[in-house]
């Protein structure tokens, strides 16, 4: 029946775009799969890269790195074949692939290096850049970067889907139009429509033969046809997949798995999630400029109820600031913070806030009273909600708004706020640089948090670091000091659930990335 | 009766000036700026500061109104921030799925409402004329949003249809068409069915009964033709809001259209593409209203004269 409708539906619009007859519609399931992205990317503008705030996952598709990550967040050579630092980071050499070759056939070399990173001169993206002085080209496939000042970041930037290489011939000639109407990379589909917030076509690039080490599969990919459709609505997408519609759904919410299971020929993959969700608190603001205070708000939050009770069990307690795939987020366990109502209520008591009769605490003849915002999606209604509860169990009244996201980013700057409920999907321990910095006090430094020590460790963190491994030491010294200050209580760490039709697609049971990107879907095919 | 529309069209101008003030003043000073949704993570404050700059957001915000109403009048409604197209193109790409879904939704609905009406008309007071605007009424007080999930939950996913959502070829029109028809039809189904009612007790109406003609002659040839005079002008009035209803529909079929995109737009507080959308809305609106007062006169002058004075 779905196979009937498929085919009808295609047939007509073929013939209502161009006047095909009924009679060539068949033959569409050879490697043609269709998926739905995640719908926090619905509505990524455009494929450049270079010049891109948003992206959706087709950007990894049309695009390679020059370094790829996997789950764990480990680097692993693409575009470059290796890689080496000095011991001060003051330079780096880049041994590139050779062979590669541009969806216009435009060869990929040293030179595409050099004019691929002058073209971040000043984009929104060119703070990933920022710390490269001079681009030396020692010979045809290896480059030498000198730098201003070490960054070992540069790894991770470079492995970001911000830094997918684009061809510079293709961008010098297209202009204001790269990445809407035509975008050229090295990666395994060739972008063959776009139209933004709807969905964008790819074709299989048959010359790829340079898939990185993570994939089993080399090149060229199996699946020839890939529609990337956007559906902001998660329940129609859901429906869409329910339907055979489409093929593959990423970022299928926790309440549909139960559904997903019932249904025979659907299969969930989970992965590790890249979001915490958290409730940041204002330091700036009374009663949570008494440090003891801060401590008893974060250690009242029960993150095992809300994982169990919200979430069934799906992805996992949070306990400080990072994804736990970092390094950076193995601390010392003393900084971890875990729910410990006894310890909150000692905590309040010595803080001069005592139990009323109505159990809210009172000091000097004011109640315990504080506002929590959160954000109008149902999730962090229900998390808000709970939080509530666990408050007032130890005391402590919170009253919930809602607001929408654009509202409470600016809601934030004016510091009115006490506390609030939100996430950040983020792989990368400078994050903490982003939400504690006190350059960035109101958002999205949300806690207003700005003391010297502080600021001494972020710096050093930041821009003092010579290694990779001095950098994840640094990181996480800044870390366990943030921690040490209660500036926040860490909720929860979601999973990210990819479903998909087993009966169609085969997904390798690994999935070699943070993400399902291109590495694993290469090695995906439509079974027949 | 090409002055008396002159004249209409004139009477627009004020109105089009107090509109886009009202939509600039209400999109600005809602909480929220575009670029926290360009900046990424890792920005400088100092990048922030540029940005704000670069789209003339540091200018006082009567002078950002100006600025966007001159261009307005050379044609050009800039350039959309976030989403970094000319909003002109945006829309364009736009507005042709939005007016095919809200001319056939009104097809429908003015199909439904009006068969509806003068069928509860003709059984006036009996338990058909009871039925029908009692499910009529029912259909226009359940959100789009919910007979859309309910259409999708019936006819695509449980009968399998039609397809759940997308733009591609007629049959993935029929349900939101359903969905916004549906609840358009309850203001024409009344507005018929009084006006027919109405046209039924007068004398002329009398006199044909009293001359022998058939009831059904009376009711199609001579009712209802008196009686659509007030229903061209609900219609004309709906031009507007049938693209303004789709909002939402849009959404939740993830189609393309004005609806779609003003959400996004709506979202990322990218302020010149929101003007854009809502000054689109706001023109359908007042269009509708002078094809409605346009109709109104032709079809009846003593309404031109009223209109007049």
């Amino acid at each position: 029946m779905n196979y009937i409708r498929k085919t009808l539906n295609s047939t007509a619009s073929l013939a209502l775009v161009g006047g095909l007859s009924f009679a060539l519609a068949p033959a569409a399931f050879a490697q043609e799969a269709t998926f739905v992205i995640a719908s926090s990317a619905v509505g990524a503008p455009s494929y450049y890269p270079v010049k891109a705030t948003m992206l959706n996952v087709s950007n990894y598709l049309i695009y390679d790195r020059l370094i790829e990550q996997d789950e764990k967040q480990q680097f692993h050579p693409h575009l470059a074949e290796s890689w080496d630092a000095a011991p001060d980071g003051m330079s780096w050499v880049f041994k590139l692939r050779q062979g590669v070759k541009f969806h216009d056939g435009e060869p990929f070399n040293a030179q595409t290096i050099v004019d691929w990173l002058a073209l971040f001169q000043g984009t929104e993206n060119q703070f990933m850049i920022d710390a490269i002085d001079k681009i030396e080209m020692v010979d045809d496939h290896t480059v030498k970067l000198l730098m201003k000042q070490p960054d070992p970041n540069l790894l991770f930037n470079f492995s970001s889907s911000f830094m997918g290489v684009p061809s510079p011939k293709a961008v010098k000639e297209l202009g204001d139009d790269y990445g809407i109407t035509t975008a050229v990379g090295t990666g395994p589909y060739k972008l063959e429509s776009f139209a933004v917030g709807q969905e964008t076509v790819l074709t299989r690039n048959d010359d790829y033969t340079w898939g990185s080490e993570l994939s089993q599969n080399q090149g060229p990919a199996k699946i020839q046809t890939l529609t990337m459709r956007e559906i902001p609505e998660q329940s129609t997408a859901f429906l869409e997949l329910k339907t055979g519609g489409i093929d593959l759904l990423y970022d299928v919410p926790t309440d549909f798995l139960p559904q997903i299971k019932a249904t025979p020929n659907l299969e969930t993959l989970s992965l590790p999630g890249l979001v915490v969700m958290y409730m940041p608190i204002n330091t700036s603001v009374e009663p949570f400029t008494d440090v003891r205070v801060r401590e008893a708000t974060a250690l009242a939050v029960n993150q095992k109820e809300i994982l169990d009770n919200i979430y069934k069990g799906v992805g996992a307690e949070a306990h400080n600031f990072l994804i736990s795939s970092l390094a950076e987020a193995n601390v010392d366990p003393k900084y971890n913070i875990s729910y410990d109502p006894a310890k909150a209520n000692t905590l309040l008591d010595e803080a001069g806030w005592t139990m009323g009769p109505d159990g809210v605490r009172q000091k000097d003849g004011k109640p315990l009273s504080v506002t929590l915002w959160t954000q109008g999606d149902t999730e962090f209604k229900r998390v808000s909600e709970a939080v509530q509860a666990q408050l007032k169990a130890i005391g402590m009244q919170a009253e919930i708004t809602v607001y929408d996201s654009s509202t409470i980013r600016d809601l934030y700057k004016k510091n009115q706020h006490q506390l609030a409920v939100r996430s950040y999907d983020w792989a990368n321990a400078d994050i903490l640089d982003w939400f504690f910095s006190g350059k960035r006090l109101g958002y999205p430094n949300i806690s207003m948090w700005n003391d010297p020590k502080s600021e001494e460790l972020n710096q050093k963190a930041m821009t003092g670091s010579r290694t990779w491994e001095e950098r994840v030491a640094n990181f996480k010294t800044y870390h366990e000091h943030i921690l040490s200050q209660w500036l926040f209580a860490p909720i929860y760490q979601p999973v990210q659930n990819i479903s998909y039709n087993k009966d169609k697609l085969r997904v390798p049971a690994e999935i070699r990335g943070p993400g399902l990107r291109g590495q694993t879907i290469l090695d995906m095919e439509v079974m027949e | 009766m090409l002055g008396f529309a002159a004249k209409r069209l004139l009477l627009l101008l004020p109105v089009f000036f107090a509109v886009s003030l009202i939509i600039f003043l209400i999109v600005h000073l809602v909480p929220g700026d575009p670029i926290d949704n360009l900046i990424r993570i890792g920005a400088t404050p100092q990048q922030r500061a540029e940005l704000a700059a670069k789209y003339g957001l540091d200018k006082p915000l009567f002078e950002q109104y100006f600025l966007w109403l001159a261009n307005l009048f050379k044609g050009d409604l800039g350039d959309a921030i976030v989403v970094r197209r000319p909003v002109a193109t945006l829309i364009a790409q736009n507005l042709p799925y939005s007016l095919t879904l809200g001319s056939l939704a009104l097809l429908f609905s003015t199909f439904v409402g009006v068969s509806a009406g003068a069928t509860a008309a003709v059984h006036r007071d009996s338990l058909v004329d009871r039925g029908i605007m009692g499910l009529v009424l029912l259909g226009s007080t359940i959100p789009g949003f919910w007979i859309g999930l309910l259409l999708i939950l019936a006819f695509a996913v449980q009968l399998g249809w039609f397809p759940v959502s997308g733009a591609r070829g007629w049959s993935s029109l029929v349900l939101p068409v359903l969905t916004i028809g549906l609840g358009g039809t309850a203001l024409i189904a009344r507005v018929t069915r009084v006006a027919m009612i109405d046209i039924s007790q007068k004398d002329f109406i009398l006199l044909l009964h009293a001359k022998g003609l058939p009831n059904w002659r009376i009711q199609i040839f001579h009712i209802l033709r008196h009686a659509l005079i007030p229903v061209i002008t609900v219609l004309a009035l709906r031009i507007g809001w049938i693209l303004g209803g789709a909002v939402t529909v849009e959404f939740v079929f993830a189609r393309p259209g004005l609806g779609t995109l003003l959400i996004k737009a709506l979202n990322q507080r990218d302020y010149p593409l929101v003007q854009g959308c809502l000054l689109m809305l706001a023109i359908a609106v007042m269009l509708g209203t002078l094809i409605g007062d346009l109709l109104q006169a032709a079809m009846d002058p003593r309404s031109r004269d009223a209109l007049k004075s």
